[in-house]
């Protein structure tokens, strides 16, 4: 634990050492959430991991995913996305404690338990009840907390992140009441990823579609993503063109 | 006292009566998406061709390909450039859209709210298909003569953003030449 401990300490205080630095370069729009130069230091390295994960993807994860999406019929899917998202209830019990939202907590927490209970999670019955489901994690539980996200990585096979998001993961991994107590959590983890991935298919289909630079696209999509986590009128808040009228 | 009231009052009416005409004009172009969506069985230039007046019809294409370069090279820039810019950029996002909408045919799209921020019209919807259903939102400005699309916002991923940080790095790569981006879209 001790060990634990000291890798938390060093995570944290490598990211509160951000908060200082890594907005340098970045230009800060109205909202105070910068679109259009995310701080990107090490883009050559990140630019190669994202096409050797794409190479990963093409030659094994891709084809397990068309395989289950084309055998598998949509209520084993959603059993199954239900059963992983289920496992993370524990950890966003956690996570919104240290946030201060005690009733978010409560809720996850009561969630997990009729989940659990009624169809060992492959079933959101919670959500039919009135229990509805509140993302967040420990990246999050940072970015509340005043840190900002530090510079963007890609990192090997998972994929975007950037160091806040990344330390938050890693203290998860450390704190995670449910991973910490099963046998081969390893295991967990690849099915977890594996079904993280099925989930965004469709989306990474039309980015190898639609996009004249993937690496901007996933990057700004990520950030988009985790801002909307954060903000509470991000919608209202997004930039928009000046009007010029033909 | 009186004068506040009727001052809000006159407000209101005229906030919700333009509430209602975007959503009018919304229900009328939504319908005729999921037409041009599910009614595919033409050629890919028909089908495309339905595309292009859709987009060329109720998109802020000028606004948005002016958008997504910024002041700077809008000003360094002819009127020719510009105007064969915005004409690739046309080209670009009905490909875009068609690409997206095409691969993924829907069975609905409702409604569900309009709100109004510094004159843009924020209209939230939700889209269908089978059992699953995305939100999508719609950021509509009224031209004076009818309304006009400036920016689609799906699962939180804004279009406009999207693009503007995918064409800022075409730019900066090129030291802003305009006609890089132009044969960079061109690509797509």
């Amino acid at each position: 634990m001790k060990k634990h401990l000291k890798v938390i300490l060093l995570i944290i205080s490598v990211t509160f050492f951000q908060t200082t630095t890594s907005y340098a370069n970045e230009e800060v729009s109205v909202s105070g959430i910068s679109y259009d130069e995310i701080y990107d230091p090490i883009e050559p390295i990140n630019r190669a991991v994202l096409n050797f994960n794409f190479f990963i993807d093409d030659i094994a994860i891709r084809p397990i995913v068309k395989t289950y999406k084309f055998i598998a019929p949509e209520p084993v899917e959603k059993g199954v996305s239900n059963f992983f998202s289920n496992l993370k209830e524990p950890i966003r019990t956690v996570s919104f404690i240290f946030q201060g939202e005690f009733y978010k907590s409560f809720n996850s927490l009561g969630r997990f338990t009729i989940n659990t209970f009624t169809s060992l999670g492959t079933f959101d019955l919670a959500s039919k009840v009135g229990m509805e489901k509140n993302e967040t994690d420990f990246g999050i539980t940072l970015a509340k907390g005043g840190i900002s996200s530090g510079p963007y990585i890609v990192i090997p096979i998972i994929g975007p992140s950037n160091l806040r998001d990344f330390s938050g993961d890693v203290i998860e991994y450390f704190v995670d009441p449910l991973s910490n107590n099963v046998p081969n959590r390893e295991y967990v983890a690849i099915g977890n990823g594996l079904n993280e991935r099925i989930e965004i298919d469709e989306q990474i289909d039309k980015v190898r579609d639609v996009s004249s630079d993937r690496y901007e696209m996933i990057k700004s999509i990520y950030y988009q993503n985790r801002n909307a986590q954060l903000e509470e009128e991000y919608i209202q808040n997004l930039p928009v063109p000046k009007i010029y009228i033909d | 006292m009186k004068i506040l009231f009727i001052i809000l009052s006159v407000f209101f009416s005229f906030s919700a009566t333009q509430a209602s005409e975007v959503s009018i004009w919304f229900e009328k172009e939504s319908n005729q998406f999921l037409e041009i969506i599910s009614n595919n069985k033409g050629t890919e230039n028909e089908n495309f061709e339905k595309y292009k007046i859709f987009v060329k019809k109720n998109f802020a294409t000028k606004s948005i390909a002016y958008g997504l370069i910024g002041e700077k090279i809008i000003n360094n820039s002819s009127k020719i450039e510009l105007s064969i810019y915005v004409d690739a950029f046309t080209d670009y996002l009905i490909k875009t859209i068609y690409k997206l909408a095409n691969s993924n045919s829907s069975s609905s799209i409702i409604l569900k709210d309009v709100d109004i921020k510094d004159d843009i019209y924020i209209l939230k919807s939700e889209i269908s298909y089978k059992k699953s259903s995305a939100d999508l939102y719609w950021k509509v400005i009224n031209t004076g003569s009818s309304f006009k699309i400036i920016d689609v916002i799906v699962e939180n991923t804004s279009y406009f953003v999207t693009k503007k940080s995918e064409f800022n790095k075409i730019l900066r790569k090129n030291k802003g030449s305009l006609s890089a981006l132009v044969k960079e879209i061109k690509k797509i």
